[in-house]
């Protein structure tokens, strides 16, 4: 018998938003990165194509990290001690962008430095992160952002106590933001309305909306990131951004994943653990809506990658 | 479609007699409206009324129970995103046997006794897919050896069936599967061994025509195999599938489904069941079995069913903020997770180091929680003693959110030799305060 | 070119002349009359308001105006430029303000019309004729002025005190046997005994007063009115904060802090001595002692009433929230230590839950919810913010902890609508100076409800404060700066106040108010949820609370405190509940339907899911995280 398959028409849809530029567009990228532009739930393809793949984008940072996981050092080696190399390194396993995160150790000088570097070793398109703390994010972000000028870097990470400075630069600058609220749709909705009172388009928001990593408030992130999406395509503009997740960072900070000794042996073995742990986040993620999917272990890289490619085709 | 309090008020008497237990007609109504009492509490209920009522109560997918030594439940479920109420019941995770495999009891039995503890509760696998590529009886009996969790038959073959099925007498296994060219045998199979019947189509019209036959013969209960062959296929079907019975209340789709997460090979197998737990699976098989990989899922699954009504929580614990040293202060919140991250972010943000102890008041933020008395002295004091600060910090003081000043006085007393100090009330203000007062 | 105009008004006659396009604003200036611009002559605030009865002007906003005040002639001074010779009337500028805004202010009490006192009055003053007693007829006293009651005022079976009976036969006998007694009776069971109250020797002139109180204990602040039980007519009102605040500002820090030794003496003693001397003060207002007051009906919370009568309060913070007493019996005054008459009656209001007190359902008979047809909406502006939905047929209602902002405590420098507050506040949009109305008229000591709702509606209009309410510290003025608490905005300089220190409003106290407002309004969202019916098909919005003598409706719509309906479907009550506790120390049938209220309402409680948590994030800005939900505000911040 036919069946009348229920199918959503919604009034609202995703924005387009472009990451990184290319020569023509005023800036070096080798190429530009389109995302959003959903007018359905993720990827059902019965109502309409996914216009954009989301992008995975690989976490590196300015100095070698003292706190991340041996079994991040080890499949990333040398390279940790050099922003270029370890971007270059990123490139070929399969990011479509770069996040390189500044950390506290870094002067304005040292955070120009290894943007520059990052830009000169790979074509891919950047997003830049302060280390996290208010006034040294300003103070490392706004030197970066001018330095870089036109290149459509996304600067993070934006929160509800700390937006003006950095909405400013991006403003001045033509870069985008990332706007960062703790899992939560209200506060998500509410930074945005901020950063675009300021004057920022809303197409030139990326928002994280955190997600807690497997184990670790996955639901919440989870269920928040759906009821954005839902919002979104209800028509609400101020929830109609793409969105980032970071289920590397969430991922490498559980334990699950962290240590390989002192854990229960039901836990199975380590190394496929922690990757096991990373792409599940992450894919739950993307199936949840996420636009971009910043990772760190080459293996989660390669499978979340073919995940996406399975759920994009039509 | 579900009635809301004031729609179903109006079907009640209206009268406040309070025999329901509740003080108004309206009580009662919205109580009924969020499920949680029985129409028949009420004596008053007219007839019409009880009709209209117990046609809006029918669940849109069936309740599937898979029973043997332990039970698996699929089905019952009222939407389509876990934030609208909850996902009730989880998908259960099988793992799939050959007959032929000469390793099948041992294997069986490892994974049989595969237990992991996730939060302070025990999860397992639920049960084995038994692939007759062998003497279906013979591994039926090895498998049954070793476990007593449920079963799902893997054969099209009605006399394998029903040879295997006696031996599982008073137990409720799943046929897999029926298909449109040989169902009328496998459903009476069904039908005679009292079991549940998959039914596999290459489409969701041919399952459509296939359920009501089958049903006809006397098969209530059924399980559906959407097909599907890669992520965005499943995904797009088992999605189709939950919008007809709970948008179209489509009966003849109105059954739990079954996904084969091995289809694509092992590489895959993680991501496909992952897709398939939160994408509406109501029993999920695997092919592979390792620790690392059933933990995970089943991680996975408590996460996706918990009930998102609850308040979020973050873990109780001790959670380290810029790398703190046994001399950096201490910080206490409950594990509401707002409230543990407007703290948390206000001190790392300010780049000093301090332990933050985060106790268990039920998910509820410090005032409320110091309200309903889930944030006292005597919580607080535990917490600190069970996640051992003593050993962690040479500087023995505690800092208390400014809102629960008043409880500095019993902490003294529950927490000899520590110093209790009153921070400030708003997490903003911690940063100062940390570098004024705590010096 | 040149015209001619002429200004008119009560003890107004000025001509001046000046070139076209001059602002009617500065030509009054210059010809000496003086119009207030509460705004600053931004045309927001329509205070500026005359009336042009001839001539032509060019208005360039009428954003205040209605078109029947523009057929009126009305024109805002500030926006208004001369194109002709024009005749300009000033209006007295109080009668002005209430027609042209949105305020609401409480209505005048009035006496309900069927209040009859002989019919509905539980106590009752008679005055009796006692034959002397003889040497014939040896009866003793108080069979004598049972007698008396009996036969000449149909009284049977009235109890009396010992203290009374200690007394009586010096009274009876220094009025000569014409006494006159005050007594209670029990109109609804006839049959029940009364009580004697007191006797007075002599006659008393019929139409005196006679002395009740209506009380209503606000964990913040408590109110009191002194009524002439004979007319029904209020004769004073006073109010004060609570003793007890020092204590703990909400329900929950009292209840703990009655559970701790002693805690709870001294808070019925805090309680007491606010009371006490409240109707210490009402009664020297009207030249009578305390003693004269024979009966008092209390609203409050469950909390509050179970302090006042020393009843552990501790099972009504724990689940499952049980109260110890939702409907307290007559008491008497000594025993609860009121300085009332020492045998008059004390009534306590039933309530219907633990946190749904008898403030609510004297609230609700006070505002008529429970007799109106169609969907109405009462909500309570104060600590507790309880919020009723429903019309006659049902009724629903939640509590969610708001805290005592609104009422000008837990702000820096807020306080009490009293003279000194603050009551209005408009800041100009270009240069961010503020114009405040006091109330009294004097220098200003601090901000009250009203004022601290127009603050903050002005600083988030004006961008002071972003919509999250931090404070700008960028801002071009040096009204912003860094306090001891973040940002803080200036409102009053140290030079211009009573006490010679600024008046700011502080971060702090933006998210005390955002709190607070946000749990009001995610109340009454929830609630509307809940039974499913939409807020924007409530008739009427019933607006209770002691945050002022009156409350701008725009200004509670535009920080998101109430829902954007049509300003004219609300109503400002004020305090509902000693409004209620006056109905019904009048009117025993009064009385009777608030136990009825009480049984009717459904009780909603929020914690029982993430719903309020969801909707208190969402309205914990400025005006609200969805925008659709408030279109006129939308509008306004296009404007300004
Ligand atoms: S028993 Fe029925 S009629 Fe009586 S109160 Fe309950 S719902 Fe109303
Ligand atoms: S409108 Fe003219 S002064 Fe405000």
């Amino acid at each position: 018998m036919p069946i009348d398959i229920p199918k959503d028409k919604w009034p609202g849809s995703i924005k387009k938003i472009t990451l990184g530029a290319t020569a023509a567009e005023g800036g070096t990228r080798a190429k530009s990165i389109t995302l959003g532009g959903q007018t359905t739930l993720p990827y059902l393809h019965f109502e309409a194509p996914t216009p954009n793949s989301p992008a995975i984008a690989i976490e590196i940072k300015s100095r070698k990290p003292e706190d991340w996981s041996p079994l991040l050092a080890e499949v990333w080696g040398e390279a940790m001690n050099d922003p270029a190399k370890w971007a270059k390194k990123a490139e070929e396993a399969g990011a479509d962008l770069i996040v390189l995160a500044l950390m506290l150790a870094d002067s304005p000088d040292d955070a120009v430095k290894a943007v520059k570097s990052v830009l000169s070793a790979s074509g891919l398109p950047l997003i830049v992160w302060g280390p996290g703390q208010a006034e040294k994010d300003n103070e490392l972000l706004v030197p970066v952002a001018e330095a870089a000028k036109g290149e459509k870097l996304v600067l993070g990470i934006c929160e509800d106590k700390n937006y003006r400075t950095i909405v400013a630069t991006a403003m001045a600058n033509g870069h985008l933001i990332e706007a960062r609220t703790p899992m939560d749709v209200n506060l998500a909705k509410q930074l945005n309305i901020l950063i675009t009172d300021m004057g920022l388009p809303a197409d030139r928001i990326l928002m994280d909306p955190t997600t807690g990593a497997l184990g670790y408030g996955i639901e919440y992130g989870y269920s928040v990131m759906e009821r954005l999406r839902l919002a979104a395509l209800q028509g609400d503009s101020m929830t109609q951004l793409p969105m980032i997740v970071t289920p590397g960072f969430e991922a490498w900070k559980a334990k699950e994943s962290k240590v390989g000794e002192g854990v229960p042996e039901s836990w199975g073995d380590w190394k496929a653990r922690a990757v096991h742990w990373e792409t599940l986040t992450a894919v739950a993620l993307v199936e949840s809506g996420a636009d971009v999917i910043v990772l760190r272990h080459p293996e989660s890289v390669k499978r979340v990658k073919s995940a996406i490619e399975e759920l994009v085709m039509a | 479609m579900a009635l809301s309090g004031i729609q179903i008020y109006k079907m009640l008497p209206q009268t406040n007699c309070k025999e329901c237990g509740f003080p108004t007609c309206l009580a009662f109504a919205m109580k009924l409206a969020a499920k949680q009492v029985e129409l028949s509490a009420c004596p008053y209920v007219t007839e019409e009324s009880k009709k209209q009522l117990a046609e809006s109560a029918a669940p849109p997918v069936r309740l599937i129970t898979l029973k043997a030594g332990t039970e698996v439940k699929a089905g019952n479920e009222v939407v389509m995103f876990r934030h609208e109420k909850t996902f009730y019941n989880k998908p259960g995770l099988f793992l799939r046997l050959k007959a032929s495999d000469a390793d099948l009891a041992k294997k069986a039995a490892a994974a049989d006794a595969y237990k992991v503890n996730y939060v302070g509760m025990d999860f397992t696998l639920d049960g084995f897919a038994i692939e007759a590529d062998g003497d279906l009886s013979a591994a039926v009996k090895t498998v049954r050896g070793v476990s007593k969790r449920p079963l799902i038959l893997i054969s099209n073959d009605p006399a394998a069936l029903d040879k295997a099925l006696s031996q599982l007498a008073g137990e409720t296994a799943l046929i897999y599967a029926a298909d449109p060219s040989k169902y009328e045998t496998l459903a009476d199979t069904a039908a005679k061994h009292k079991a549940v019947l998959t039914v596999r189509g290459d489409s969701l019209e041919a399952l459509a025509d296939l359920t009501p036959k089958i049903q006809a013969k006397g098969v209530e209960d059924m399980v559906l195999d959407l097909g599907g062959k890669t992520l965005g296929e499943w995904l797009t079907l088992s999605t189709q599938a939950r919008r007809l019975a709970l948008k179209s209340n489509f009966k003849p789709l109105g059954y739990p489904v079954i996904f084969f997460a091995g289809q694509n090979g092992p590489e895959k197998e993680p991501v496909y069941a992952a897709q398939a737990i939160s994408k509406y699976a109501g029993f999920v098989v695997l092919d592979t079995f390792t620790p690392e990989l059933a933990y995970a899922l089943l991680v996975l699954r408590e996460n996706i069913y918990t009930d998102p009504q609850k308040p979020i929580q973050v873990q109780p614990g001790i959670y380290e903020i810029n790398a703190p040293k046994p001399e950096s202060p201490v910080l206490v919140t409950t594990n509401f997770s707002i409230t543990y991250f407007s703290v948390a972010n206000e001190v790392e943000g300010s780049g000093l180091p301090a332990w933050l102890v985060v106790t268990d008041a039920e998910g509820m933020s410090v005032l409320t929680a110091w309200a309903a008395g889930k944030f006292d002295a005597e919580r607080i004091a535990k917490a600190v003693k069970e996640f051992n600060l003593a050993e962690k910090v040479s500087k023995k003081r505690i800092v208390l959110p400014g809102h629960v000043a008043v409880l500095s006085g019993e902490l003294e007393e529950e927490l000899s030799g520590w110093e209790i100090r009153v921070g400030p009330r708003e997490a903003v203000d911690l940063p100062a305060f940390m570098k004024q007062a705590l010096n | 070119m040149q015209h001619t105009l002429t200004f008119t008004g009560e003890n107004i006659h000025a001509t001046i002349t000046v070139p076209t396009n001059t602002l009617l604003a500065d030509a009054a200036q210059h010809a000496g009359v003086d119009i207030g611009q509460p705004c600053g002559g931004q045309g927001r605030c329509g205070r500026c308001a005359v009336q042009v009865t001839l001539g032509n002007a060019r208005r360039r906003s009428t954003l205040r105006l209605s078109p029947e005040d523009i057929a009126q002639g009305f024109a805002l001074a500030c926006q208004t430029v001369v194109e002709g010779d024009l005749a300009i009337y000033v209006g007295p500028q109080e009668k002005i303000e209430r027609r042209l805004t949105t305020d609401r202010v409480v209505a005048e009490i009035t006496v309900p019309p069927d209040y009859d006192y002989d019919q509905v009055q539980s106590i009752q003053r008679v005055h009796l004729d006692l034959a002397p007693p003889s040497l014939e007829d040896q009866t003793d006293d108080w069979s004598r002025l049972q007698t008396a009651l009996r036969t000449q005022v149909k009284m049977e079976k009235v109890a009396c005190s010992l203290h009374l009976l200690q007394t009586l036969s010096d009274t009876l006998r220094a009025g000569e046997w014409q006494v006159t007694a005050v007594v209670e009776r029990n109109i609804q069971q006839p049959e029940m005994p009364m009580r004697l109250i007191e006797i007075y020797p002599g006659r008393v002139d019929e139409y005196s007063p006679l002395w009740g109180a209506a009380v209503d204990i606000g964990t913040t602040t408590i109110t009191l009115w002194l009524v002439d039980l004979v007319s029904g007519q209020v004769k004073a009102q006073v109010a004060e904060y609570n003793g007890q605040i020092g204590r703990g500002e909400d329900v929950i820090s009292r209840i703990i802090y009655s559970s701790k030794n002693g805690g709870r003496e001294e808070l019925r003693q805090r309680v007491l001595d606010t009371i006490n001397g409240l109707l210490d003060t009402a009664c020297k207002r009207v030249k009578v002692r305390p003693e004269d007051v024979m009966k008092c009906s209390i609203a409050g919370n469950s909390t509050m009433i179970h302090l006042l009568l020393g009843i552990p309060a501790g099972n009504i913070r724990l689940s499952p929230f049980i109260t110890s007493v939702n409907h307290p019996p007559l008491l008497i005054g000594s025993e609860v230590g009121l300085a009332i008459h020492h045998e008059g009656t004390v009534d306590c209001l039933p309530g219907v839950a633990s946190y749904v007190g008898a403030d609510i359902t004297a609230g609700v008979l006070s505002s008529g919810l429970e007799d109106s047809e169609n969907v109405t909406l009462f909500i309570d502006v104060g600590t507790n913010g309880e919020t009723v939905l429903g019309n006659r047929d049902w009724m629903v209602t939640c509590a969610c902890s708001a805290g005592p902002a609104f009422e000008g405590a837990g702000v820096l420098n807020g306080m009490r609508a009293t003279t000194g507050a603050i009551e209005e506040v408009w800041i100009n949009s270009e240069s961010l100076e503020p114009t405040y109305r006091v109330i009294g008229g004097g220098k200003p000591k601090g901000i009250c409800g009203s004022g601290l709702i127009s603050l903050l509606s002005e600083a988030f209009l004006t961008g002071v404060i972003d919509k999250a309410g931090n404070v700008n510290l960028s801002a071009k003025t040096k009204r912003v700066r860094e306090g001891s608490h973040g940002g803080e905005y200036v409102v009053a300089w140290g030079t211009e106040t009573e006490t010679g220190e600024d008046i700011v409003l502080s971060r702090v106290d933006v998210d005390n108010l955002l709190r607070a407002k946000a749990a009001i309004y995610a109340g009454f969202t929830v609630l509307a949820d809940t039974v499913g019916v939409p807020l924007e098909s409530t008739s009427r919005g019933l607006v209770g609370g002691s945050v002022g003598k009156y409350i701008n409706v725009e200004k509670a719509v535009q920080i998101g405190l109430l829902p954007d309906m049509e300003w004219s479907r609300f109503e400002f009550l004020g305090n509902t509940s000693v409004k209620g506790a006056y109905y019904a120390l009048l009117d025993w049938r009064r009385r009777e339907r608030i136990g009825d209220i009480a049984r009717r309402m459904t009780y909603i409680e929020l914690s029982a899911d993430n719903s309020f948590y969801d909707a208190f994030t969402s309205a914990l800005f400025l005006p609200h995280t969805d925008m659709t939900r408030f279109p006129s505000v939308a509008q306004a911040l296009d404007k300004t």
